[in-house]
């Protein structure tokens, strides 16, 4: 077993982010049609991974409407935790996973999904070192944010279409008229 | 002319998708003098050379953060009048109360939806159309 693999795991959920700078964390997550972007700054040694889907709408950065603002915000939020931790903008580097067509009704939200973390990226200068996405099967995800490895596995049967099912409970777009804040 | 067109507003965020974004919806709203700054300091440079109406700025941005450009627009004679909207991804109490103190007409939490953009813009100047 190497270092990597004995150290401490962290799960990262559905519309969560988490920023760590251990050597000996790693990341883990569970991925259907969801996307999981990891980023970290190899200079500063910090890395994080966010989790999310949008409905179908959210096709492009610019593409406007509250799926996009959604998907915006929570690239926006692991990035912030970056620099919060010392990482630089210039120098984050980004590997994207998941948007597997896992469940035939799905249409191709998933390839959305991939679509939108790739634009995104782009659009922001950041590089993408590493991309696995598309295909039928869920993934269990490990990144190690300090070294920026990552592994993955394909999940097939009954056990573990049951565990993606389980990770992708309704879409967790806010109702906007209560994430704001108006005091004056 | 409209009010939204006669309205400059200055964007400024660090990330270019979000400027994008917001460029969007302002449009969408109307607004055609539309300039954008990737942080505080852009921003300020901006305002002291052709001061606009409105700055819609994100919170969290590199060299100068919102309430840093907040403070310098409302010290600079030629640019305290303007109207001041902080946008933050983590919005905190804290944050609200500070923006408040320094003169913030508004803050909202992103994502905002086009809807609360317009309602915090008209608190400020009335109705839009």
């Amino acid at each position: 077993m190497s270092m990597e693999a004995a150290g401490k795991r962290v799960h990262v959920i559905q519309g969560e982010f988490k920023v760590v700078n251990d050597p000996n964390i790693v990341l883990s997550t569970i991925l259907g049609s969801c996307v999981a972007a990891c980023m970290r700054d190899p200079v500063a040694g910090v890395g994080g991974m966010n989790h999310f889907l949008l409905p179908g709408s959210a096709t492009s950065p610019s593409s406007g409407g509250d799926a996009t603002r959604y998907g915006v915000h929570l690239m926006e939020l692991l990035i912030n935790g970056l620099l919060k931790q010392g990482a630089r903008r210039d120098r984050l580097e980004a590997k994207i996973f998941g948007g597997a067509r896992t469940i035939a009704r799905f249409s191709n939200v998933g390839e959305q999904n991939a679509a939108f973390a790739r634009q995104f990226l782009m659009d922001e200068g950041i590089r993408i070192v590493g991309e696995s996405t598309g295909g039928e099967h869920g993934r269990k995800l490990e990144y190690w944010p300090f070294s920026g490895r990552a592994r993955q596995y394909a999940l097939t049967g009954v056990e573990a279409q049951r565990a993606i099912q389980m990770d992708q409970r309704p879409a967790p777009v806010p109702k906007p008229a209560e994430s704001s804040i108006e005091f004056f | 002319m409209s009010l939204a067109e006669k309205i400059k507003v200055l964007i400024v965020d660090d990330q270019v998708t979000s400027r994008l974004l917001l460029g969007d919806a302002l449009q969408q709203l109307g607004f055609k003098q539309i300039t954008a700054a990737g942080d505080g300091e852009q921003g300020m440079k901006i305002m002291a050379q052709n001061p606009h109406h409105l700055v819609i700025s994100d919170f969290n941005m590199p060299k100068m953060d919102g309430l840093g450009l907040l403070q310098a627009v409302r010290s600079n004679p030629a640019t305290k009048k303007a109207a001041f909207i902080i946008l933050t991804a983590q919005g905190d109490r804290a944050l609200v109360q500070k923006a408040a103190a320094l003169g913030a007409n508004n803050v909202l939490a992103k994502p905002f939806t086009i809807e609360k953009m317009k309602a915090a813009i008209e608190a400020v100047f009335g109705a839009l159309k």
